[in-house]
């Protein structure tokens, strides 16, 4: 008796059904003869929508082309004129883990208690869906710290899939707010803490991670200040030279925000083409030429958007209180440069 | 269609994201990885539905059958209801990273039959809302793509094809559509802000859309931006009231404001501490709007406008928080969205399983 079995299609994969005269007796399709094909799902009530897909005869077969498509490991039943005929099973591929974390940033050691946002980056592309279940907050003795992190179906990536952005909860970092006061802050100072990616993430093939990751924190005092560039110490090339320009910030900076805030302008006004390099525990920042450096001014260009780990910008602290004069918020649409002559 | 400058075409839906209705039963859709929103003609000509609830247990179980897949790959990601057959149209993201699908379905309001919204060739328009990484932008993963993507460039001798795409990404939580305008609220996974965009419709080239910075003010000492979650239109448009992702129920007035204004709201509530607000919709009862508010770990809550707009801003450090609210013992909402003047329907989950429940605004 010939079976139902997987098979392909015109190059797609489908259920062949056999219908010729060595098919199962069961098996008496023709026109008008429904063909139906769903996954098996546990603990479901009732009759359920059949899979989208199409019929097409196939010589003496009948191929179910799925919309969709197989979802390996998922077992499907095949029924014709409202008769289970066969119940197939997708066989999984098992891959062996290749993908890691590739970093967690930032990298400074000493984080303030209000610390607002952390990155995890990845080697390769990874699926959505698993953050909120597979990177945590623990203290040392790894019992984790229960609503620090921001829970959202919101995941945030960057377009490729290899850079996660986690936040904290803002609800508790907040002056003011309802969770400040009754729940308080997500960290405590002088209470280390890790972030935790489990290798139960799993990357864009389904795989999971090689193996778990984490980053260690101690966690000091609050972080309230705006981030003020004139604060910042130059250390300016030579005209003529290949020398990078160093910059040296008076606290750590926002890592992903800092590769794309800082730029460097020429004296014809121009933008100094080079390679940009955020320093250690995103203290510094310096900027080596492609081509030597022109004589005349040149200005450090700061995207006011610029914010420090606590989510202090050059525009704005994260929350300002309106009875403090020194957090007056600095015009937005202002951009800050900083100039040397080389 | 050609009024609202649709034009027949294949929207290529990369990742299903929130969805909502505008005029003439045009379905906006948000792809948070194209960072694009499309607007498509769904043609669905059914038959002007009534006041009668619409209920469909174990949605989630029928999608998985009907996307051939198990539950845990079906991704609720928003529903919508056609203002006129008061059809649902459910976003789905179906499986998970190289194999995932944005899918849209349609479930019939008459018989609760599901199918797939074939998204080609039917009337569309589409608009980028990702700011473009630009050529001299050095935030973009330069990578060789696989198929026909991505644009030329010339090498030497050599044309190769590449896919530039940022890292810095803007992600949609919430749209509606008031008077000619798409109002779109977003997150963005670097700066911390709470931006709403107001992009006309139909789409223009892309200039004309302003970008509203928005703050609010807790309990009158600390002012601070946040990510709006979810909103709804206000006195006919003229204002929002938004949820954040710090929880506060928040005013805006967005009439007149132009690109780049900083406004700010007034806190009118708070809804606890360790919830996060999921999605709201305001509806009628017994002639007063209401507004009802989905939440992750507290039940519906209820909060009439008239109290909203007698509300002063929350000023005091400790308690009240803020406009009187009921608050639902119906748990586990997660979507809401108006059905008809009679109700509102929900995506409740109960017993493991998602469902469609209409919830009855006379008894809310």
């Amino acid at each position: 008796m010939a079976a139902v079995t997987w098979s392909q299609v015109g190059g797609e994969e489908c259920v062949r059904i056999p219908t010729g005269p060595a098919a199962d007796e069961r098996v008496q399709t023709g026109p008008g003869v429904e063909v139906r094909v769903r996954p098996l799902l546990a603990d479901v009530a009732g009759v359920l929508p059949a899979m989208a897909g199409d019929l097409r005869c196939d010589g003496e077969d009948v191929c179910f082309v799925p919309r969709f498509g197989f979802v390996d490991g998922t077992t499907y039943i095949v029924s014709v004129a409202g008769v289970d005929v066969a119940t197939l099973t997708r066989p999984r591929r098992d891959r062996r883990p290749t993908t890691d974390v590739v970093d967690i940033l930032p990298t400074v050691q000493v984080v303030p208690r209000n610390l607002l946002r952390v990155y995890v980056r990845f080697s390769a592309p990874m699926s959505e869906g698993y953050a909120a279940d597979h990177v945590r907050l623990v203290d040392d003795d790894g019992r984790e710290l229960a609503g620090a992190l921001f829970s959202t179906d919101h995941e945030l990536w960057d377009a490729a899939r290899l850079r996660l952005t986690v936040l904290l909860d803002p609800a508790r970092i907040k002056r003011g707010l309802a969770p400040h006061r009754e729940v308080g802050y997500p960290l405590q100072p002088g209470v280390p803490f890790r972030v935790v990616v489990d290798p139960g993430f799993c990357d864009a093939s389904g795989t999971p991670l090689r193996e778990r990751h984490e980053r260690r924190y101690d966690v000091g005092d609050d972080e309230r200040r705006r981030v003020v560039p004139e604060s910042w110490a130059l250390r300016t090339p030579r005209a003529g030279t290949l020398d990078p320009l160093e910059v040296a910030f008076d606290r750590p900076l926002d890592h992903g925000l800092l590769a794309r805030c800082l730029t460097v302008n020429g004296p014809d006004g121009r933008r100094v083409g080079g390679t940009a390099e955020t320093g250690p525990e995103e203290r510094s920042w310096r900027l080596t030429p492609h081509a030597r450096w022109a004589a005349g001014r040149h200005h450090l260009a700061v995207d006011p958007v610029l914010e420090d780990v606590a989510g202090n910008s050059v525009t704005r602290v994260f929350d300002r209180d309106l009875s403090r004069a020194e957090d007056q918020p600095r015009d937005a649409g202002t951009e800050v440069a900083l100039g040397w002559t080389a | 269609m050609s009024e609202y400058g649709l034009r027949i075409g294949t929207p290529d839906v990369r990742a299903a994201g929130p969805i909502t209705f505008g005029p003439a039963g045009i379905l906006f859709l948000a792809d948070n990885e194209a960072a694009k929103v499309f607007a498509v003609d769904v043609g669905d000509a059914g038959p002007a539905a009534g006041a009668e609830p619409f209920d469909l247990e174990s949605v989630d179980a029928r999608l998985a059958s009907l996307l051939g897949c198990g539950p845990d790959d079906v991704a609720i990601r928003d529903i919508a209801v056609h203002p006129t057959s008061q059809n649902v149209y459910v976003s789905v993201q179906r499986g998970r990273g190289d194999a995932a699908r944005a899918v849209l379905v349609r479930v019939d309001r008459l018989d609760g039959s599901l199918g797939v919204v074939e998204l080609r060739d039917l009337p569309m328009a589409e608009l980028a809302i990702g700011d473009a990484p630009a050529w001299e932008d050095e935030r973009v993963d330069i990578t060789l793509p696989q198929g026909d993507e991505g644009e030329e460039l010339k090498v030497g001798e050599r044309t190769i094809r590449i896919l530039r795409r940022p890292i810095r990404t803007s992600t949609v939580t919430d749209m509606a559509y008031v008077d000619g305008f798409l109002l779109v609220a977003g997150l963005s996974n670097e700066e911390f802000s709470s931006k709403l965009r107001r992009i006309p419709f139909p789409f223009g080239d892309g200039e004309a859309d302003n970008n509203l910075e928005i703050f609010h003010v807790s309990h009158g000492q600390w002012e601070t931006a946040a990510p709006i979650r979810a909103f709804v239109p206000y006195e006919a448009g003229r204002s929002i009231l938004a949820t954040y992702t710090c929880t506060p129920v928040v005013h805006f007035p967005i009439a007149g404001l132009t690109s780049g204004t900083k406004t700010v709201g007034r806190t009118v509530a708070e809804l606890g501490a360790m919830n996060q607000p999921l999605d709201m919709v305001a509806f009628t009862q017994a002639g007063e709007e209401h507004l009802l508010i989905a939440n992750s770990n507290h039940g519906l809550i209820k909060i009439a406008c008239h109290d909203i707009d007698v509300q002063e801003p929350l000023t005091e450090p400790k308690g009240p928080t803020g406009v009187p609210r009921e608050t639902g013992d119906l748990r586990g909402i997660t979507r809401l969205a108006n059905l008809n003047g009679s109700h509102v329907l929900a995506l409740q989950e109960e017993g493991g399983r998602r469902h469609l429940r209409s919830l009855k605004t006379a008894s809310l």
